[in-house]
């Protein structure tokens, strides 16, 4: 994809809303962008040495030991909350289709997210709905 | 007695969600923090309400709870009522004094300034809220 396409796709992600252009373009040419075929694993269940990863275009499943719990599409993001804990991740990520991602390392996120404070509060924003909902399943 | 700014900031400076903040900043945050107490029993928030703000614990313990499960329980240091000011729907769980519990309140406007201009802040406060996500997981799993 072009830089100039690929920061239109990226203005068009609920993550990325707030940014200007030339903001989006600096992003665009900090992440990498990647394509994955069907089937393939993204990010496995209790292995360590992962990144940052939002969808650009396709869909994944989140299994954990084999199940099912949810699925992610375009604009929604993963491998995070490994970072962000320093842990290895709890659940495998699985592209269901042919899938593009926009690629972060996991040690350049925190430098991003603090150069780019409306994506973190965007992201916040979308922890605390996922806290939230992940709340309401408890009880 | 109540605690003056200073007082406020000092205490501040200890607490997880703060660490990394520069020491002016922590000031302007004691300037907004206002001290309240909850004795034994009452609510600190109530399920349903609108958020307000949020509630860091200095002295006493509390516990969260959604209709009659109990979901968490909280200490000095700890922070509640955050998710309602972030994602703006009603409390998803009260909040309540498990003894006699002073807090420092953060009005909801000041927490979002806050979390806009001290990236450190945000960061903390996005790190604490997946470990809280994790830890639920964890807690379905076993």
């Amino acid at each position: 994809m072009s830089q100039n396409d690929l920061v239109d796709t990226m203005a068009g992600l609920v993550l990325f809303g707030d940014l200007g252009r030339p903001q989006l373009a600096e992003a665009a040419h900090t992440f990498t962008e990647e394509a994955f075929p069907a089937g393939q694993r993204i990010l496995r269940q209790g292995f360590a040495g992962s990144g940052f990863y939002v969808i650009l275009a396709g869909e994944v499943a989140v299994r954990i030991d084999g199940e099912e719990r949810a699925r992610l599409g375009k604009g929604d993001f993963f491998g995070e909350m490994s970072i962000l804990l320093g842990e290895p991740p709890t659940a495998d990520i699985v592209a269901i289709g042919p899938l593009r991602v926009l690629q972060l390392g996991g040690p350049d996120l925190e430098a991003f997210l603090k150069r780019h404070p409306m994506v973190m509060y965007r992201m916040l924003l979308s922890v605390a709905r996922r806290l939230s909902n992940a709340n309401r399943r408890r009880s | 007695m109540p605690f003056t700014v200073p007082e406020k900031a000092d205490w501040l400076a200890k607490v997880q969600l703060f660490r990394g903040v520069p020491r002016p900043a922590l000031e302007r945050i004691a300037e907004r923090c206002t001290e309240v107490d909850f004795p034994a029993g009452h609510y600190i928030v109530q399920q349903g309400q609108i958020g307000n703000g949020l509630y860091l614990i200095v002295t006493g313990r509390a516990k969260v709870v959604r209709g009659d499960v109990e979901i968490a329980e909280f200490g000095p240091g700890d922070f509640v009522g955050e998710l309602a000011v972030l994602d703006q729907m009603p409390r998803a769980a009260s909040v309540v004094a498990e003894d006699d519990v002073t807090c420092l309140a953060l009005a909801s406007w000041d927490l979002n300034a806050l979390i806009e201009q001290e990236p450190a802040v945000a960061m903390n406060l996005l790190r604490e809220l997946t470990a809280r996500i994790r830890s639920l997981g964890q807690q379905h799993h076993h």
